[in-house]
């Protein structure tokens, strides 16, 4: 799974620490900027209109109106236009976007393939997009046609001679339809849930034939289940034949006996929620020199630096907190058990194709990070982005062949050192920080779910509030257009940002238009006929104006969490609560600023 | 009549103008208006003279381009006035996908009311226009009149002290139109302020303490009815049952004194007492064709 920003605790992210800044001061700090513009250009505006001095009186006037009304909004209110709301918008056939998910849903499994190598990967993946895309164009659709609906029948001129506040109109619509919202989107998670669940349940027969006792002397039998949904899962039982279909396709089933044969169980594991514990993340390079990051392989994602084979390059991953399992004086448990489990993904680059299918060899060594003792290595295959589950034994053997103890001489205070290695010459394995976990007890799917639905939920609760504001002013298909932007700007605020700190090739905006009408590259000297000055000129203003736009534009990539559902990874819970707090502060500001846009705008006009 | 001033407005202009600031047009020209608690104040005019323009402007639903509106002593886009004030517009624009009942409960809670209070209101109200046959249908399914109703009772849900109505009679049967002007001599009666606008003169002139007259923006006359229409140099004498005989003798009388007989006939009633008289009559004996005018004997328009 891809995690290209940190999530870092809760209190960190909210109030910032000595480098970076907190949630809560960058909040204030913009919206101090936008009240300044806004008081500038609301005065500018009045002063245009109505002269200097009666000017600032109506601004002085609106402004104190405004902070007065927010001590005198009425909940009563907020709930009835809320509740007008939801009316209105049932009556503009809402649920049709409920019966068009399902329709989706209905034929989805004609072109939903289970002999994908993770099928609940790829329905997971679908349902909840398919979930955000319809539930964001509802919100918008809903959100901005709304109040310019109220204006064009003028049906707002009875709530706006009502003593109701114009925050309270704002609210009142932005809760309504967030309430609605959430319903449809309840239920669209319950029906994902039942679609993923049944659509991926299957069952196998084992083979009677291939059944036969394990080598050895431990007892037990092996064989081989019958081919269902693109696979077939080899079977290992103990001498009771209760035993399992080992994992294959990301899920496994349980194995008992029936009668002289063994049965088959229905799928487990398809839907998981692992828990990591990430650490942090530093290479060495082919000499074995430290460095912040591997080597690039071309690749233009810079997310994952890589190492090359046979040589001494290698990631080392230091892990805080390591703790012995709470049954680690358990007589009755094996040392087996007792051991620390770990996730790994890697990224294979390959310089030659070698054997199609067959794993990459690798090794995994752990270290003490404050003495040079470290483990032997284990070799281990690694098949390109698959997520490899292991568990490092408590009992291992040092460089100099002496047992030694996991938890008691590699791990010094609560620190651990893990180091991957590529054993093949002229191949790569390319990795990330969060390529590597401690893996924690698995959380509940259902949570899960719930989880990264309330994220989607968040984008949704955004997009109202954009819309509802936007359309306190402009009329409906403006305000949705305004809205679409704002969506589309915050799915690609990154590449947005880029342009406007000049970070992306090609120059700014205007640079960019010349590049392409001229035909010219990238990576050259722009070439504008003695104009350049001027379209760096020009760009220069309008990137200070796009990385002012830049500070309100929402993340929406950053929001969805649709990867950690998709990938059986459980969504941290400081993630939901910096969403959700993200969320309130969206709907505080977007209110504020609907409450002016519609406070100053002549009902009647 | 108290001489409590209830709506005061002060060289109140305004100009419309287009995107780019250009003066497209100017409603309204330096109105100087008092209304007195109590009294039913008229707003007349032709169309495009400016009296929806200060009703808006008394609603603060547009901001003047100069001068001041106040309700209350308060100014008119000050939200807080509206907690005292009733509004009817010129349509009914209410939400046609509720009922009557849904309509009055929503615009209640618009005023805080608490529960028991509302609902005591809403029903209170709906009877009080009429509506409580069709409280449950949605206001779609409503005729011109009983929209009407509905948006005066949701004008009276907080029982207002001041109410603006903008064309209260407009598309209103004669029956309608009756029952609206009767409805606001009840308003003047519990004490009630209203001002209301309209281009048809009669009904003003039946229900109006004061008027004002606009014309293009401008104020052309503003006093009591009674005294704007009164012909100082024309008496009326109304009598009943008067022979031939008298009526001589009194044409003798006045050209004795001077004076000169201008008018000595039956009086008319008016189409709109006609009108009233046979339905109320068909409702009366319903299935009967209604006396011909000869046969009936309806009260005389202007009778006091």
């Amino acid at each position: 799974m891809v995690l290209e920003q940190d999530i870092l605790p809760y209190l960190q992210w909210f109030l910032g620490d000595a480098e970076t800044l907190g949630a809560l001061p960058r909040f204030l700090l913009v919206a101090l900027g936008i009240a300044i513009l806004g008081l500038l250009i609301g005065y500018l505006i009045a002063a245009v209109r109505y002269g200097v001095l009666s000017g600032g009186d109506m601004t002085y006037r609106t402004v104190s109106a405004g902070f007065r009304e927010l001590f005198e909004m009425s909940p009563r209110r907020i709930w009835a236009l809320a509740k007008l709301a939801i009316k209105e918008a049932w009556r503009r056939r809402v649920w049709v976007a409920f019966v068009v998910f399902v329709i989706i849903l209905m034929f989805a499994g004609w072109f939903l393939k289970t002999d994908h190598q993770d099928p609940a990967k790829l329905y997971i993946s679908f349902v909840l997009t398919a979930t955000t895309y319809l539930v964001l164009g509802i919100a918008l659709l809903l959100s901005a046609f709304s109040l310019p609906g109220d204006f064009k029948t003028k049906t707002i001129y009875t709530i706006v001679t009502k003593p109701v506040r114009s925050g309270e109109i704002i609210l009142g619509r932005i809760l309504g339809f967030t309430l609605l919202g959430t319903v449809l989107l309840a239920t669209m998670a319950v029906c994902s849930y039942v679609f993923v669940t049944r659509s991926l349940n299957h069952s196998h027969v084992v083979e009677v034939s291939s059944v036969k006792p394990l080598p050895g002397d431990e007892g037990g039998y092996e064989g081989r289940t019958s081919r269902e949904a693109y696979h077939r899962h080899f079977v290992e039982t103990d001498d009771g034949k209760y035993g399992e279909a080992l994992s294959n396709h990301g899920h496994f089933h349980p194995v008992a006996p029936r009668g002289d044969d063994l049965s088959v169980g229905a799928a487990e594991n398809f839907i998981r929620a692992r828990v990591p514990r990430w650490g942090t993340l530093k290479y060495l390079d082919r000499q074995g020199v430290e460095k912040e990051r591997g080597i690039s392989v071309g690749s233009e994602w810079t997310y994952r630096s890589f190492i090359e084979g046979r040589s001494q390059a290698a990631a080392i991953w230091t892990f805080e907190d390591i703790e012995p399992p709470p049954f680690i004086d358990d007589p009755e448990i094996s040392d087996d058990q007792k051991g620390l489990p770990i996730g790994l993904i890697v990224r294979v680059f390959r310089t030659h194709k070698g054997i199609i299918g067959r794993p990459i060899g690798g090794t995994i060594q752990v270290k003490n990070p404050d003495s040079e003792l470290r483990s032997q290595v284990d070799y281990f295959g690694a098949l390109d982005a698959k997520v490899d589950e292991q568990s490092i034994p408590r009992k291992l053997t040092s460089l100099e062949g002496e047992e030694i103890d996991l938890y008691e001489d590699l791990v010094s205070d609560g620190r651990l050192q893990i180091i991957i290695q590529c054993q093949e010459s002229g191949q790569y394995f390319g990795f990330a920080k969060p390529d590597c976990y401690i893996r924690l007890p698995d959380g509940s799917p259902v949570l899960n779910f719930v989880k990264v639905y309330l994220s989607i939920w968040v984008q949704m609760v955004i997009v109202i509030a954009v819309g509802v504001s936007a359309s306190a002013l402009l009329s409906g298909p403006v305000a949705m257009l305004l809205t679409v932007s704002f969506i589309l700007l915050g799915f690609f605020r990154e590449f947005f940002v880029g342009v406007a700190t000049g970070a992306e090739y090609g120059g700014g905006p205007v640079e960019s238009l010349v590049r392409m009408v001229t035909q010219q590259n990238v990576m050259s000297p722009l070439k504008a006929g003695g104009g350049e000055p001027i379209v760096k000129g020009i760009d220069w203003v309008l990137q200070r104006i796009m990385l002012s736009i830049a500070q309100v534009l929402p993340d929406f990539s950053a929001f969805s969490t649709v990867n950690f559902a998709a990938y059986g990874y459980d969504v941290p819970a400081e993630r939901v609560f910096q969403d959700l707090t993200t969320c309130l502060a969206y709907i505080v500001g977007l209110a504020v600023v609907g409450y002016f846009f519609l406070r100053t705008r002549e009902v009647a006009r | 009549m108290s001489q409590e001033t209830v709506v005061q407005t002060r060289s109140l202009s305004k100009v419309y103008r287009d995107f780019w600031g250009r003066q497209k047009v100017r409603a309204l020209k330096a109105l100087d208006l008092e209304v007195y608690k109590g009294e039913v104040f008229g707003l007349l005019g032709p169309n495009g003279s400016g009296k929806t323009t200060t009703i808006k402007l008394l609603l603060g639903l547009l901001f003047p381009t100069s001068g001041e509106a106040l309700i209350f002593g308060k100014n008119s886009t000050d939200v807080a006035k509206n907690e005292r004030l009733g509004y009817l517009p010129e349509e009914s624009y209410l939400y046609r996908f509720l009922n009557a009942e849904e309509t009055l409960d929503f615009y209640a809670r618009l005023f805080d009311m608490p529960p028991e209070t509302r609902q005591e209101r809403v029903d209170s109200l709906i009877k009080q226009v009429g509506l409580d046959r069709a409280r449950k249908r949605q206001l779609q399914e409503y005729s011109k009149g009983m929209t009407r109703r509905i948006g005066l009772a949701q004008a009276l849900i907080n029982n207002p002290e001041l109410i603006l109505l903008d064309e209260p009679t407009s598309g209103l049967d004669p029956i309608g139109t009756r029952e609206m002007k009767d409805m606001i001599l009840r308003l003047k009666a519990d004490g009630k302020t209203v001002i209301m606008c309209s281009h048809l003169l009669a009904d003003v002139q039946d229900v109006c303490d004061r008027i004002a007259i606009l014309h293009q923006g401008e104020l052309k006359e503003l006093g009591r009815v009674d005294e704007l229409l009164t012909v100082a140099d024309v008496t009326q004498i109304r009598a009943k049952s008067l022979s031939e005989d008298c009526k001589n003798e009194l044409r003798e009388v006045i050209s004795r004194h001077n004076g000169e007989v201008l008018e000595m006939d039956n009086p008319t009633t008016t189409l709109e007492e006609l009108f009233l008289s046979i339905v109320r009559d068909s409702e009366a004996r319903p299935g009967r064709r209604a006396p011909s005018p000869s046969e009936t004997t309806p009260e005389p328009a202007n009778d006091g």
